[in-house]
C-alpha cells in the first residue's frame, strides 16, 4: 500500500548538488500517497529506529563527503541490515563513495569511508571528468550523464549496477557501473536519473512492493527518454 | 638568461601574430597569448604589468561591471588596458598585455581591466597580481566545467594573491568569506520590501553554517544564497557592509548609497536587482579608485545594457523584451524568469535555452534544468510559454515538474515556425529569453514576433 511507504531522503540541506534533488520530486508526484522524510545532518536519520522503504542520498561537495561518513559510521550495521532485508537505496554521484572502503585525496592521503562495499575513490580536482552514458541494468537502458573528479577502483563485477554500453563505469577502464547489492544502488549517474529513465523508476517503485505503479507523466517521459535513448545511441 | 630569451622569443612571435591577423581581419584576442604561453609557459609573469590592475569575476554579472568600469574610467579621460573584446582566461589576459606593451616588453599604460574568468585563477593569479579584484557573486554554474560553487570557492582563496584588495558582495555568505586574510571593502542592498524571510529558490549553496554546521538563521532572503544570515550556535554571519544601498526608489529610479555614514544618490540604469548590484560594485570600486559621485553617476545614467543581453522595443501597444538567460546556469536563468514574473501586465515567454552546440552535435546534459526554478513561470499573468529546440521533451517534463498549466505551453523541435502559435489576445509584454549562443536564433525570432505583432494590429 502506497500510504504506508516511507522514503527518507538523507541530508538535502547540501546532498544537492547537479539537480538531483528532482528525483525525490519525481517520486512524490509518482507516489502522492507515500510519505517522505528530510533528515537534516543534526538529526538521527530515521532508518535507525523507523522501518523505510527508500533511502536516497545525493552528490555532495568533497569536503561534505568526510562529514557525511562521520554521521553514517555509527550506523554502518543498521545499513548492512537495511541492505540485506532488501530495502530500496539510491545513492548518485559521490554518494556512493561514502559506502566504498576509503577515498584517497590528491596528496596521497585518505579519508575511511563506510567500508561496506570492496571499492576505493580517488580524487583528481584538476581533472574533471564528464561523459554521456548508456548501460544495462537488468533488462533496462539506462541513460544519463557523468561529471566528477573522482573514480572509483577495485571490485565491483560481483555487484555492479549496470553493464556499460555507452561511456564508462567507475573508472576510465571500468566497463561496469556503479555498485550494486540486492536492493542498494549507488551509481556516478548524475542529474533527473528517475526522470529520464521511467523504466527504470517503475521497477524501482515495484522493488518497493507497488506492483502496478502509475508514472507521473507517463507519456511525456516515455517520449523524451526514447528521443534521448536514440540520440545517444547515434552519437 | 635561456629564460629571458625564451620570453623575447614569444613576445616578438606574439607580436608579430597580431600584425598577421590584423592583416587577414582576423581577431586577436585570443591567438597571441595563447602562442606566447606555449613557448613560455611564465610568460604571464614576465610580461611588464601596469602599475594598477581591476579585475572582475564571478558567476555573473563580469561583463558587465567591467563595460561599466571602463565607461567611467574612459568618460573621466583614464587610459588603460583592457580584455573587453578578448576572452577572460590566462590567453586573453595574455593577449591584452602584449598589444599593450611597448616593444621593451613594459606596458604602455599604467592602469588594466581584466575581466577574469574564474575557473582560470589558478592559471592567471599566479602571474598577475590584480590591485583590486571585484567578486561580484559565486553560484552554481555550469556543472560540467565548474562542479559547485565550494570547489570554485576553494580555488579563488588559493590563488587570490595576498597583496589584491577585494570588493566583495557581502550579501553573498560564498563570496563574503573569500581569501579572508586579504584586505577588503563588502557591498550590498539593505533589506528591500521584496525580501523574505524563507528562500524560494531551489539552487540553495549555504543552508548550514561552514564553521560549525548547525542551520543559518537568515534576516532575509533575496535569492538562492543573496541575503543576510548568521549562526545561532557561533559567530559566524554576514559582514558589515562598507558601500550599502539603504534606499531603491523604483518610481523615480534612483538608490541612495551609504559610505561611512555619508549618503549619495545614484541614477538607476534599469530596475532588475542582477544590475543594481552589478552598478554598486562598480561605483564602489570606482570610489577605492578615487572617483566621486559626480564623476561617476553622469556617466553611469548613460549606461546601456548591451544588446545582446538585453533590449526592450515597443512594437505598437505590445513590448518585445529580449533578455539574456544563459543556458546551463541556472540562477541566471531563474533570475530572468523571476523577472519576467515580476513585470507588469499580461505576458507571452519565449525560452531558448538549449545549447545550439549540443543540439547539433551532442546531447545536452539538462541536470540543469533541476535548479533553475521553472517554478516562477507558474504565475496568472503568463499567458503562454512557447519554447523549441533539440531538448524539447526535456523541457515539457521540466515545465509539467513545475506544474504550469499544459494548455498554455507549446512545445516543439522546431524553433522557427515557433511564433505562428504565439497567441497575441490580451498580451502587453513578449520576452524571449535565450542563451548566449542563440543570439542569431534569438534576432530571428524577435523580427517574426515584430512582424507578427504589426500584422495583427494592422
Amino acid at each position: 500500500m502506497e500510504e504506508n511507504l516511507k522514503i527518507e531522503i538523507l541530508f538535502p540541506e547540501f546532498c544537492n548538488l547537479y539537480g538531483d534533488l528532482s528525483n525525490m520530486k519525481y517520486l512524490q508526484k509518482c507516489l502522492p500517497k507515500a510519505h517522505f522524510h528530510e533528515t537534516a545532518f543534526d538529526e538521527e536519520p530515521i532508518f535507525v529506529k523507523e522501518k523505510v522503504n527508500f533511502i536516497y542520498l545525493g552528490p555532495m561537495t568533497e569536503s561534505r563527503q568526510e562529514k557525511v561518513i562521520q554521521k553514517l559510521l555509527p550506523y554502518k550495521q543498521k545499513i548492512e541490515e537495511l541492505i540485506e532485508q532488501n530495502v530500496v537505496f539510491l545513492m548518485t554521484g559521490n554518494a556512493l563513495e561514502i559506502f566504498s572502503e576509503y577515498i584517497e585525496k590528491e596528496d596521497g592521503s585518505r579519508i575511511q569511508a563506510l567500508g561496506i562495499f570492496k571499492i576505493y575513490a580517488k580524487q583528481d580536482m584538476l581533472h574533471r571528468h564528464n561523459s554521456k552514458f548508456i548501460g544495462k541494468w537488468e533488462d533496462i537502458d539506462i541513460i544519463g550523464f557523468k561529471s566528477q573528479f573522482t573514480f572509483s577502483y577495485g571490485q565491483n563485477s560481483e555487484g555492479y549496477f549496470a553493464s556499460v554500453e555507452k561511456g564508462i563505469g567507475i573508472n576510465k577502464e571500468s566497463k561496469l557501473e556503479g555498485i550494486q547489492r540486492k536492493n542498494f544502488i549507488g551509481t556516478y549517474v548524475i542529474g533527473p536519473i528517475l526522470i529520464l529513465n521511467p523504466y527504470f523508476t517503475k521497477k524501482l517503485i515495484q522493488k518497493m512492493g507497488i506492483e502496478e505503479p502509475k508514472l507521473a507523466f507517463a507519456e511525456d517521459v516515455k517520449k523524451a527518454y526514447e528521443y534521448r535513448l536514440k540520440e545517444l545511441q547515434n552519437l | 638568461m635561456k629564460k629571458k630569451i625564451a620570453f623575447y622569443f614569444a613576445f616578438y612571435l606574439a607580436k608579430i601574430s597580431i600584425i598577421a591577423l590584423k592583416m587577414i581581419k582576423r581577431d586577436a584576442t585570443q591567438f597571441p597569448g595563447k602562442l606566447a604561453i606555449t613557448l613560455c609557459p611564465d610568460f604571464l609573469e614576465k610580461i611588464g604589468k601596469p602599475k594598477t590592475i581591476i579585475a572582475v569575476t564571478g558567476t555573473n554579472g563580469k561583463t558587465t561591471v567591467c563595460n561599466m568600469i571602463e565607461n567611467c574610467l574612459k568618460e573621466n579621460g583614464y587610459d588603460f588596458m583592457d580584455n573587453q573584446l578578448g576572452s577572460n582566461t590566462n590567453s586573453g589576459i595574455a593577449s591584452t598585455f602584449i598589444k599593450g606593451a611597448k616593444l621593451s616588453g613594459k606596458p604602455k599604460k599604467d592602469l588594466a581591466v581584466f575581466e577574469i574568468d574564474e575557473r582560470s585563477s589558478i592559471r592567471v593569479y599566479p602571474y598577475v597580481k590584480p590591485t583590486y579584484l571585484i567578486c561580484t557573486n559565486l553560484f552554481r554554474d555550469s556543472l560540467m566545467r565548474n562542479a559547485h560553487t565550494e570547489f570554485i570557492s576553494n580555488m579563488l582563496s588559493s590563488n587570490i594573491p595576498k597583496e589584491t584588495k577585494l570588493i566583495l558582495n557581502g550579501d553573498d555568505l560564498i563570496v563574503s568569506n573569500l581569501s579572508p586574510e586579504n584586505k577588503r571593502v563588502y557591498f550590498g542592498i539593505d533589506r528591500l520590501p521584496t525580501d523574505t524571510d524563507t528562500c524560494q529558490n531551489i539552487a540553495r549553496d549555504i543552508i548550514v553554517c561552514p564553521k560549525c554546521d548547525s542551520k543559518l538563521e537568515y534576516d532575509f532572503v533575496r535569492y538562492n544564497h543573496i541575503g543576510r544570515a548568521h549562526c545561532t550556535k557561533c559567530d559566524f554571519k554576514s559582514p558589515k557592509i562598507d558601500y550599502e544601498v539603504t534606499k531603491i526608489d523604483f518610481e523615480n529610479k534612483t538608490m541612495t548609497i551609504k559610505h561611512q555614514e555619508k549618503e549619495e544618490q545614484y541614477d538607476l540604469i534599469q530596475d532588475n536587482i542582477i544590475n543594481i548590484y552589478n552598478m554598486l560594485a562598480t561605483i564602489t570600486l570606482l570610489q577605492e579608485l578615487g572617483l566621486k559621485q559626480e564623476q561617476i553617476n553622469p556617466v553611469l545614467s548613460k549606461q546601456k545594457i548591451v544588446d545582446t543581453r538585453f533590449s526592450k522595443e515597443k512594437v505598437g501597444n505590445i513590448e518585445v523584451i529580449t533578455q539574456l538567460a544563459k543556458g546551463m546556469n541556472p540562477i541566471a536563468c531563474s533570475r530572468a524568469f523571476d523577472y519576467v514574473r515580476k513585470e507588469s501586465g499580461n505576458k507571452a515567454v519565449y525560452l531558448l535555452l538549449d545549447d545550439l552546440h549540443d543540439a547539433a552535435n551532442g546531447s545536452e546534459n539538462t541536470a540543469w534544468h533541476y535548479d533553475t526554478d521553472f517554478e516562477f513561470l507558474k504565475d496568472e499573468s503568463i499567458k503562454q510559454i512557447l519554447t523549441a529546440g533539440a531538448r524539447y521533451l526535456d523541457t515539457k517534463v521540466r515545465l509539467e515538474m513545475a506544474e504550469i498549466e499544459m494548455e498554455k505551453v507549446v512545445c516543439q523541435r522546431e524553433e522557427l515556425s515557433l511564433t505562428e502559435k504565439l497567441n497575441l489576445e490580451g498580451i502587453e509584454k513578449v520576452f524571449i529569453l535565450h542563451d548566449l549562443y542563440a543570439m542569431d536564433l534569438k534576432n530571428e525570432i524577435k523580427e517574426q514576433v515584430k512582424r507578427k505583432i504589426q500584422e495583427e494590429q494592422k
